[in-house]
């Protein structure tokens, strides 16, 4: 990302919420993103994933390819609030994005109860969300985007509505999960123990990048 | 209050679709309810108006012997106002005679009656001129049959006890109201004879002075003077009411006449028998308006109740911030208030609107419009009001958010359906159609002589429980076919590709809502096809009404002396006739009673006009012909007569026909072939048709008195060629379908249902569409956010729209087919229940395919646009709603 720049208009007034960011994530990169709210650690995110465009500066994905072709292959998003199918079994969900990218159903399937396996929720594949506690919507949600088996993973304070003990063992099994692969990891987070566990935190306020080895 | 002003400027801008919506809805329930209401009031009074206009004399008082008339003329002054008064003397004489062609004819006992020169002005429809002059001395054209004159011709009036007295025909009319021009005033209904005389001379009142009053020296009991008069019709316009207005101005009059009169209340028996018209009116209402307005009301509730998620988030706010239920309730109040009363503003609005281009009624601003629209709009109030604080109300005592959510159930099976209520309400409805189609069931019962006429409301539950039950089925096997994932996934396979199994699984657990859209849109399109049907196959027998009464599109009826067969040639070439076909009308004795009798070619009857099944008893009208075709001699005759002669098929019947040589009536023998109930121009009561060849060859007449013709354009047009063809005919009448139909009054086929159906028509449409896209808009947020998670996911454009069309078309496809047989079912037992509507009744429904392909493609528009719709607002713009996962 060279010089990068989002400014959210709202009427007559403009919100910067990134100011000149020049970054860049690596394959196996672990990287904490670290700010006060509103200080555009999600709109990082989603520039990264693809998912919002910036109003100025260059961004690039020359490991990974064209924008366009970076979902569902080749990012994964794990989100603060529980962002699973209501009406979709535990199992169905985690089936999904590989059925997006156009996987046949058996394999999909497959793959998707693996994953729910090592994420020790075979268990409850065919339970419905609604039946979920928060914490295990969470792992789903992780179990959905390792299922895909992302090159690169961006967390948007995939914690940040879990209780410590919980948020730490939802950690541990994605970094845990994440061990021998190159996959690189963004997480935008509160929570410093999780910041401390990455190899590099940014820290980012008023829309500007500040990294810490 | 600044915070109530903020909260509705806060409903406004976050919940506009929401509020929109129901607005329409609540206005959309007022405009039908009130549309139709005020359809209903014009039609009774439409009703009223065409059934006292028809009415050639509204009373008839006969005077006694010795009545002081100066007291009854002041007495009829006082008792009601009235806009013409004749005096008109009814004298009995013992028959006719005239010598005429060398033969003298002989005719029964017969009556004369003495009318002014002014009495043709004062009551038109009672005298049709047919030959002659128009004024003088004039025959009745039956008796001029039988007693074979003509003006100019010399008739003796044989009085009672007096020598006979000789006049001058002037000229032959018609009485097309001899019914009521010699009804036997104040005996009791059934007790009098019914066929007024065969033999009647209308003479000028002077004359007839001269030659009566010594006569009623003589027999006083043979000479009566009555008074015929119209009455001012400023009448209610509900023909209940109107008849009691002017039963109630007779029994006024008969009062103050104190025995030297009574009235004979042709207005009032007219009313009568319109009133059983008037409340098959009603029912029509009920049956075809109803569902289309408690469709709005359900689709103005599923629209108010959209937002419970929305609306539980908000409450849990208010209630964390501190608020009480009943401050909670007051802020939903506002929104139901804003609803309710913009609902109202718009429903009105609309009613005018419709009342102005759609459906024009007269009635905009009278008593009854004003009750109908107050009524509708205070009804959409009530529904916004309910529709809104009811939901909030429960919610509001719901503990948590989450216990609330009932996206997906996991419950076990309502009691209904544990309890087959829909397989019994199926059964309960097919048992009553059965009963109502084997014991001849007449909805309305308007018995002759009784004042009040009934509706056996019973007569509902077949239709209703058809409804409801095909409704409760439907949601049955609804809810049951999208648990089969499988199938569900192979039927989607076309559209959402290796995504169908799991929106099959998706739109399985959604089964509720889903099936809840499926029915809205079945309620929606079997409304629009149970009203298409009916009212199409009341349109078409409306049309079938009148040409039986007409005959044909265009018909000419002339004399025997002058018939109009001798154009035939000259009629067929003309431009817009398709066929033509001459057919004999003459009478006959059977027994002592003269029937009209029709000679047919029964080849080729059918060719120039429609012969229905149902005109015989049979119900076969090809067989019918077909047996006056093997058999020449054969006679088809009416119920009445079969069961006065005991008639059996083949047994020789004796009738009594005029011949050419003699101008007498002679035997003439026939067989009994079966038993005809209607035929083309023919009355009501009893009536004979035979073989035209056979009839001729036995009275050496060939004259043919009537000729059908079918036309190839318009009729009306028609009509002036064919009288320019037919003028140098003396006596020759012609008419097309179009006028008569204008002039039916005494079936509800007169009643308009052109605006009625235009009305209704024009809703089904709207409410098919609002079923369609607003079933889709409900699960508006939800959809919002899966669209965000999905396309956070990664999913292309047909992938996201893989979900929202598959709801869709299953929605759409599923609301089709069971809306088009619930629509056809609940027509066809309308159509059978409400046979009384119908006369004669239909053979088959009529099924107007064009609109029902119009329906179909509106439906698949406006799904296509809703899909479409939702697709944009769900879609965008994405990083907000990320901004919420």
């Amino acid at each position: 990302m060279q010089d990068i720049g989002r400014t959210y208009i709202r009427g007559k007034t403009a919100l910067t919420a990134l100011d000149s960011i020049t970054c860049k994530v690596v394959h196996g990169d672990r990287i904490a993103v670290v700010g006060p709210s509103g200080s555009g650690k999600s709109t990082l995110l989603h520039i990264m994933g693809g998912l919002d465009t910036p109003t100025k500066g260059n961004i690039a994905w020359p490991a990974l390819g064209r924008k366009e072709k970076l979902r569902p292959e080749k990012v994964g998003f794990v989100f603060q609030s529980i962002s699973l199918f209501n009406s979709l079994t535990v199992l169905e969900n985690v089936e999904l994005p590989l059925l997006l990218r156009y996987v046949k159903p058996l394999e999909a399937l497959d793959s998707a109860l693996t994953a729910l396996k090592y994420m020790e929720l075979g268990s409850i594949a065919y339970k419905l969300p609604e039946e979920l506690s928060g914490g295990q919507a969470q792992r789903i949600a992780v179990a959905r985007t390792l299922a895909s088996h992302p090159r690169l993973i961006l967390a948007d304070e995939p914690t940040g509505q879990l209780d410590h003990p919980t948020a730490q063992r939802l950690f541990d099994i994605l970094l845990k999960s994440l061990e021998s692969s190159d996959t690189a990891l963004v997480v935008a987070t509160h929570d410093s123990i999780i910041a401390r566990r990455m190899n590099t935190i940014w820290h980012i306020e008023h829309g500007r990048l500040e990294v810490e080895k | 209050m600044i915070f109530m002003f903020q909260w509705i400027k806060g409903i406004f801008t976050s919940r506009t679709e929401r509020l929109l919506g129901a607005i329409a809805g609540t206005a959309l329930t007022i405009t039908l309810l009130a549309s139709l209401g005020i359809f209903l009031a014009e039609s009774s009074a439409t009703l009223t108006k065409r059934a006292i206009s028809d009415v050639p004399v509204d009373w008839q008082v006969l005077l006694t012997t010795s009545a002081d008339e100066q007291m009854i003329t002041d007495a009829i002054g006082k008792a009601t106002s009235y806009t013409a008064f004749e005096r008109v003397g009814y004298a009995n004489v013992s028959g006719f005679s005239a010598a005429t062609g060398g033969t003298v004819q002989t005719t029964g006992p017969g009556k004369v009656l003495g009318i002014s020169s002014d009495y043709r002005t004062s009551f038109p429809r009672e005298i049709r001129s047919l030959t002659g002059q128009k004024h003088g001395i004039l025959v009745f054209q039956q008796t001029a049959a039988n007693l074979h004159v003509k003006e100019g011709d010399i008739v003796t009036i044989k009085r009672i006890g007096l020598a006979p007295v000789q006049v001058k025909v002037d000229g032959i009319v018609d009485l097309p109201y001899a019914d009521s021009l010699f009804q036997a005033v104040g005996v009791p209904s059934g007790t009098a004879p019914k066929a007024p005389p065969d033999n009647v001379l209308l003479i000028p009142v002077s004359t007839w002075h001269t030659i009566f009053d010594p006569q009623s020296q003589v027999r006083p009991d043979t000479v009566r003077i009555q008074y015929h008069v119209r009455l001012a019709h400023n009448l209610p316009a509900d023909p209940a009411s109107a008849y009691t207005y002017v039963k109630q101005l007779a029994n006024n009059l008969e009062a103050r006449i104190a025995g030297s009169g009574i009235v004979g209340n042709n207005i009032a028996a007219r009313l009568l028998a319109v009133r059983a018209d008037a409340l098959y009116a009603r029912v029509l209402f009920l049956f075809l308006g109803l569902p289309g307005a408690i469709l709005a009301i359900l689709l103005t509730m599923s629209v108010t109740a959209s937002g419970k998620n929305h609306q539980l988030q908000e409450q849990a706010l208010l209630r964390t911030r501190g608020a009480s239920i009943g401050q909670i309730l007051k802020f939903e109040a506002l929104e139901a208030l804003i609803i309710g009363v913009c609902g109202v503003i718009l429903g009105i609005a609309l009613v005018y609107l419709t009342g102005k281009f759609l459906a024009p009624v007269t009635l905009i601003m009278n008593r009854s419009a004003i009750f109908w629209i107050s009524g509708s709009a205070a009804a959409g109030l009530i529904l916004a009001i309910t529709g809104v604080m009811y939901p909030a109300w429960k919610q509001a005592r719901l503990f948590t958010v989450s216990s609330s959510r009932a996206l997906v159930r996991t419950s076990g099976k309502p009691l209904w359906q544990k309890l087959y209520l829909d397989f019994i309400l199926i059964a309960v409805s097919f048992f009553i159609y059965w009963r109502i189609r084997s014991l001849g069931y007449q909805v309305v019962l308007a018995p002759e002589g009784v004042p009040q006429a009934t509706v056996h409301y019973e007569a509902f539950i077949a239709p209703f429980c058809l409804w409801t039950g095909g409704v409760l089925f439907a949601i049955r096997f609804w809810e049951n076919g999208l648990k089969r994932r499988r199938i569900i996934s192979k039927l989607l396979h076309p559209i959402a590709g290796n995504l169908s199994g799991v929106v099959a699984a998706s739109l399985g657990r959604q089964r509720i809502t889903l099936t809840r859209g499926v029915i809205l849109v079945a309620l929606a399109v079997s409304f629009a096809v149970s009203t298409a049907i009916f009212n199409t196959t009341y349109n078409a027998q409306s049309v079938v009404d009148a040409q039986l009464t007409n005959g044909s599109d265009v018909t000419i009826q002339g004399l025997t002396s002058s018939s109009p067969d001798k154009k035939m040639s000259q009629l067929k070439k003309l431009k817009g006739v398709s066929t033509v076909q001459p057919m004999m009308h003459r009478f006959a004795y059977v027994g002592n009673d003269l029937q009209d009798i029709y000679g047919i070619d029964p080849n080729h009857i059918g060719e120039a006009t429609s012969i229905s099944n149902a005109y015989f008893a049979n119900g076969n009208a090809k067989k019918a012909l077909s047996m006056l075709v093997q058999q020449p001699d054969g006679v088809l005759v009416s119920e009445e007569t079969r069961r006065d002669f005991q008639l059996h098929k083949g047994d020789l019947l004796n009738l009594r026909l005029q011949f050419a040589n003699d101008h007498q009536y002679h035997i003439v023998p026939f067989r009994f072939m079966g038993v005809v109930r209607e035929f083309p121009t023919a009355p009501t009561d009893s009536f004979l048709v035979a073989n035209s060849s056979y009839i001729a060859q036995k009275t050496k007449i060939n004259a043919k008195e009537i000729v059908l013709i079918k036309a190839s354009s318009n009729p009306v047009e028609l009509v002036k060629k064919v009288k320019r063809v037919v003028s140098s005919l003396p006596g020759a009448r012609v008419t097309d379908i179009g006028s008569i139909q204008r002039v039916i009054s005494s079936s509800l086929t007169s009643v308009d249902l052109h605006r009625l159906t235009r009305l209704e028509l024009f809703f089904a449409v709207l409410l098919v569409m609002g079923a369609t896209g607003l079933i889709l808009a409900l699960g508006l947020n939800e959809r919002r956010r899966n669209f965000a998670i999905l396309d956070a996911l990664g999913a292309k454009g047909n992938q996201l729209g893989a979900f929202i069309w598959s709801e869709g078309l299953l929605m759409l496809i599923g609301g089709i087919i069971i809306g088009m047989l619930l629509g056809f079912g609940i027509a066809h037992i309308l159509v059978k229940v409400l046979k009384g509507v119908f006369d004669p009744p239909p053979e088959h429904l009529i099924i107007p395919w064009g609109y029902l392909g119009l329906l179909v493609t509106a439906s698949v528009f406006s799904t296509i646009i809703a899909v479409l719709g939702i697709k944009v607002i769900s879609h965008r713009p994405l990083i907000e709603e990320l901004r919420k996962l």
